[in-house]
């Protein structure tokens, strides 16, 4: 064979290999996913095809996908009871829910809804007055129609989300009027409507009109899709790492429009580029404007590229706003861990100082309550329990005084810490350093956790290991995910440290089936969430206690349905029952949630350490004017469904 | 008639058999592992803030397991997964419900198959040439230059050398994408910029496996090569006179080839499986990182689905060389 008729070969091969890839996405061109206002999708599905090329980068917002690479790109389907990525785009341009809430302003805010929730005394009813003048983006109304269709349909079909909630609280769903709907419960539920309260996932609505054509309501693809949001689909990868979005002609008819005014990008594009390290090498050539990473590949960006900014222009540049509590889950269904002594000597053996400077180097809010310690929470909780944390006792003596565990110089010591590695703090105002970095944590003492565990015949053997009460090795099976830049397995690796140099042997199991032992109850401590988020923008304490309630627990074995502790306490049970008699927006709900509180604090079901510290970049090269800590007007992340609210206050730079 | 009773029908059998035990593997294992597809699935959602009401998620996780075909004993939902299989039915996918499995692995088949297929063959085809040549004029300077080049490359772990490749083309030097099979808003139809597009995306991942497949190709046709110049109806040929070239392509390198032929039918056979590292480095699309979500979700009917092809792949790859193997090797023939 002569060297030419081989390198044509080669060039044959190569060329029909790669177009063959490219045939992954071509059963699907056949549909043109983007669609006009006032377009029927039934009648013409195609819509208008977009066209290559046809928006600028600098009126493009490039952002992040966290849920990875979509596997059905083609299906905008997010209601089946399944996992659609709704991070790409759907929750945050394409849909609008009722409510949602703004963690940042601590409020929740109007969106299809034009009020908040009305129920009647025994919650047995509940009145919805939607917003008026907002249109689907065929250019169909938004009504109390939808809604009620909408429930009914969830209802009365298996394998949608939500089917057993509604099937479970819903009598009667009817329209008062166009813009009214009423809902009865078979039994009263004062919080019915967080279903449909937006906060990373809630019930959002979708269009009548389309889906009562459907036969089949899970199977449906739902392609092209309807907006209520204030872009449309105009383009997907069939291989499913990007996704495109195009602001809608009619934006002021939905809840964007009216609420905070026009996006400014004309198109939104969710790219997925890969692990960390692939999104700051993206972002250093200004391919993505909003990513969230690890610490350390935050710093690296920084470094590499001028134009790159982090929500907090210097260190420590960490999110303080996410409404997530982090830390350690404790089984407190089996011995030793469902001994309170027990749970307070491994929470007093850990140095949060230490803890946090190996997790985050320190970039993070020490948060030592079951509610995260974000400005919003607290102002709600934090502040208003600082006496009691003060003057809280432990029942054990230390030179014949009763210990008090709180630590309100943990914030003191971990800004020293901070100085000594060289960093610059944020501020000199305590009070300033106490919104960062928390209002305090659980003292260092070994000594005491000593204490407490000797006196449950707890004892070391010769070489200074713990050993338990029967005698034998003293072995802790701690449970974690895979990801090291998952916050998790950060505190889960961190805290290893530190009970191992208390004297206990720990064994941590680094699996991708964390997610099954751990509801399960197969491991004795794991890095999954402390408790139940709040919802983020409101005071009610209701979604974070309730798990811990008695109703829910089952055996270490069962699958779990409350929190993963399985710790119950009926002083608990009355919080939560008292709880589900009052409406949300009464101000009892912070008296019941600091009651609900000092029980988690008093029995330490499990450990909190700090609030999610997210890591984002923005880079300044095509867009400015983003949240970030000296202007906080919304939050700061991609994969929020607020995202839409952040769209109408980028300013371009022109670049 | 004596070559199908004594050779095809056993041999026919035996590719049925590892079939069958291949899939039965596969359903076994997974539900050894402790994964919950239902639990993975409840966890998906609720890991990311959304609210399930703790009273209805006892009866969510039995309707889904009924949707799922969960229920019953594992021997009962071995008899309905041959039920199906029988029909080319994988079922639903469970992580991505009600999905048709086969659905999945059609969107990303073609980017695996694409991207294997020309790096299995063209790492194939490259490394022999080179290797034959390199192994027949073996005391020549620039033989013994690529040897050392291939001698260098072999080694070198292939997740560090794909990451190289990717921080000096696609950030030193950006030239290539860092991610993606495509570029943002294209359309994929027949055209020069679309197939453009396609290669320009696929050079870095495919680069990667070829480079170091063709060093694993390389050295082995070198070595057998090697051994194969010394025989004596090589030294015959050189003492007739005839050209080096032509006893290099005709007769040593031909025969050379027969181990090669082998592999080569064996590695088209796993392309099926997919390539999880380069697609994970490349953030390329494909099979490999499919079968990775599968297993993490615990999608059993979706791993059934996967590996099944490539079950199939390799089985049918070796089953057509044992056949074809008369057509390369004159010396065997079935009796």
């Amino acid at each position: 064979m002569k060297l030419r008729t081989i390198i044509a070969l080669l060039c044959v091969i190569a060329l029909f290999g790669f177009t063959l890839a490219g045939c992954g996405g071509q059963q699907e061109t056949g549909k043109e996913p983007s669609q006009e206002p006032g377009e029927k999708p039934a009648e013409e599905p195609g819509g208008k095809p977009a066209e290559t090329g046809d928006v600028s980068r600098s009126e493009t917002f490039i952002v992040d996908v966290l849920g990875g690479r979509v596997t059905t790109p083609e299906n905008f389907n997010v209601w089946a009871q399944t996992w659609r990525t709704p991070d790409r785009g759907v929750q945050q341009l394409m849909l609008e829910p009722l409510w949602i809430v703004e963690y940042v302003t601590g409020e929740v805010i109007n969106a299809l809804a034009a009020e908040g929730p009305e129920y009647n005394e025994d919650f047995t009813k509940m009145v919805v007055k939607l917003r008026q003048g907002m249109y689907w983006s065929d250019g169909v109304e938004f009504t109390a129609d939808d809604i009620v269709f909408d429930v009914e349909l969830v209802k009365a079909t298996e394998g949608m989300s939500y089917h057993t909630e509604f099937n479970t609280y819903v009598d009667k769903v009817y329209a008062e009027d166009k813009y009214t709907v009423v809902f009865e419960f078979k039994e009263g539920n004062s919080r019915f409507h967080t279903f449909f309260v937006d906060r990373w996932g809630g019930f959002r609505p979708f269009p009548k009109h389309i889906f009562e054509e459907v036969d089949d309501p899970v199977s449906f693809e739902f392609n092209p899709p309807i907006s209520s949001g204030p872009y449309v689909l105009k383009d997907y990868d069939p291989g499913g790492y990007w996704t495109r979005w195009t602001k809608r002609e009619d934006w002021q008819k939905t809840p964007t429009g009216a609420l905070y005014g026009e996006p400014v990008p004309k198109e939104v594009v969710f790219y997925y580029y890969g692990n960390p390290e692939k999104k700051v090498l993206a972002q250093a050539q200004h391919e993505i404007d909003l990513i969230e990473v690890t610490s350390e590949t935050l710093k690296a960006i920084l470094e590499k590229s001028d134009t790159s900014r982090a929500y907090r222009k210097e260190y420590p540049y960490f999110v303080n706003v996410d409404p997530c509590i982090t830390g350690i889950s404790l089984n407190a269904d089996i011995e030793p861990y469902n001994n309170k002594d027990v749970r307070w000597a491994l929470t007093l053996a850990i140095d949060i100082v230490e803890e946090l400077g190996t997790s985050f180097d320190g970039m993070a809010t020490m948060g030592c309550l079951a509610v995260p310690p974000t400005p919003v929470y607290l102002e709600w909780y934090y502040k208003p329990m600082e006496e009691w944390l003060r003057s809280f006792e432990l029942d054990i003596e230390v030179d014949g005084q009763k210990f008090k565990p709180y630590d309100p110089e943990a914030t003191k010591r971990l800004t020293e810490y901070i100085k000594s590695r060289g960093y610059e703090l944020p501020s000199e105002d305590e009070e300033e350093l106490k919104q960062i970095f928390g209002y305090g944590w659980w003292k260092y003492a070994p000594d005491v956790a000593e204490k407490l565990l000797e006196r449950n015949g707890f004892k070391r053997d010769n070489s200074g290991k713990w050993l338990l009460p029967d005698g034998s090795p003293w072995k802790i099976h701690m449970v974690t995910g895979t990801n090291p830049s998952n916050i998790g397995y950060r505190h889960v690796f961190a805290v290893q440290q530190a009970w191992k140099k208390f004297g206990i042997e720990v064994e941590v199991e680094t699996t991708e089936n964390a997610a099954t032992l751990t509801q399960h109850g197969d491991f004795d401590a794991t890095g999954t969430w402390p408790a139940l988020e709040p919802w983020g923008g409101h005071p009610d304490m209701y979604r974070t206690l309730r798990s811990w309630h008695s109703k829910f627990y089952k055996p270490t074995g069962e699958p779990n349905v409350g929190h993963v502790s399985r710790w119950h306490h009926p002083d608990m049970d009355k919080v939560v029952d008292e709880l589900e008699g009052l409406d949300w927006d009464d101000p009892k709900v912070i008296e019941n949630g600091i009651e609900g509180l000092k029980i988690a604090v008093r029995e330490m079901p499990s450990i909190q350490i700090s609030g999610y510290p997210g890591m984002v970049s923005f880079d300044e090269q095509y867009w400015t004017n983003f949240p970030g800590a000296e202007n906080p007007y919304c939050q700061p992340y991609h994969h929020w469904p607020n995202l839409k609210y952040m769209l109408p206050f980028l300013k371009p730079t022109g670049n | 008639m004596s070559f199908i009773k004594r050779y095809l029908l056993p041999r026919l059998l035996q590719y049925f058999l590892v079939i069958f035990v291949g899939i039965t593997v596969v359903f076994i294992v997974p539900r050894l592992t402790p994964v919950d597809p239902v639990q993975e699935m409840i966890n998906t959602i609720t890991q990311r803030g959304a609210y399930m009401d703790p009273e209805a998620i006892e009866q969510l996780r039995q309707s889904m397991k009924e949707m799922y075909g969960l229920e019953g004993t594992v021997f009962s939902q071995y008899i309905s997964l041959w039920r199906r299989l029988i029909i080319g039915d994988f079922g639903p996918s469970l992580s991505q419900f009600p999905t048709p499995v086969v659905k999945l692995i059609g969107i990303s088949l073609p980017w695996t198959l694409g991207l294997m297929l020309v790096t299995t063959l063209l790492s194939w085809i490259i490394g022999n040439i080179l290797g034959g040549i390199a192994g027949y004029f073996s005391s020549s300077r620039w033989s013994a230059a690529i040897e050392r080049f291939m001698m260098v490359l072999r080694p070198i772990p292939y997740y560090i050398f794909a990451l190289i490749l990717l921080l000096v083309f696609g950030y030193v030097i950006p030239i290539f994408p860092i991610a993606g099979g495509t570029s943002i808003g294209l359309k994929i139809q027949f055209s020069w910029k679309v197939i453009a597009d396609l290669l320009r995306h696929a050079i870095l991942p495919a680069l990667s496996m070829i480079l170091l497949g063709m060093a694993g190709w390389f050295q082995t046709m070198r070595l057998v090569m090697s051994n194969i110049v010394r025989e004596d109806y090589v030294m015959y040929a050189r003492a007739g006179g005839l050209r080096d070239t032509k006893i290099a392509f005709n007769y040593v390198i031909k025969n050379a080839m027969l181990p090669q032929v082998t592999g080569l039918a064996l590695s088209l056979g796993q392309i099926f499986g997919g390539a999880m590292v380069t697609e994970m480095v490349f953030s390329y699309p494909g099979i490999g990182g499919l079968l990775y979500t599968a297993i993490n979700a615990g999608d059993y009917n979706l791993i059934m689905g996967i590996t099944m092809f490539s079950i199939l792949g390799i089985a049918t790859g070796a089953l057509l060389v044992d056949l074809l193997y008369p057509l390369f090797d004159p010396r065997i023939r079935y009796r």
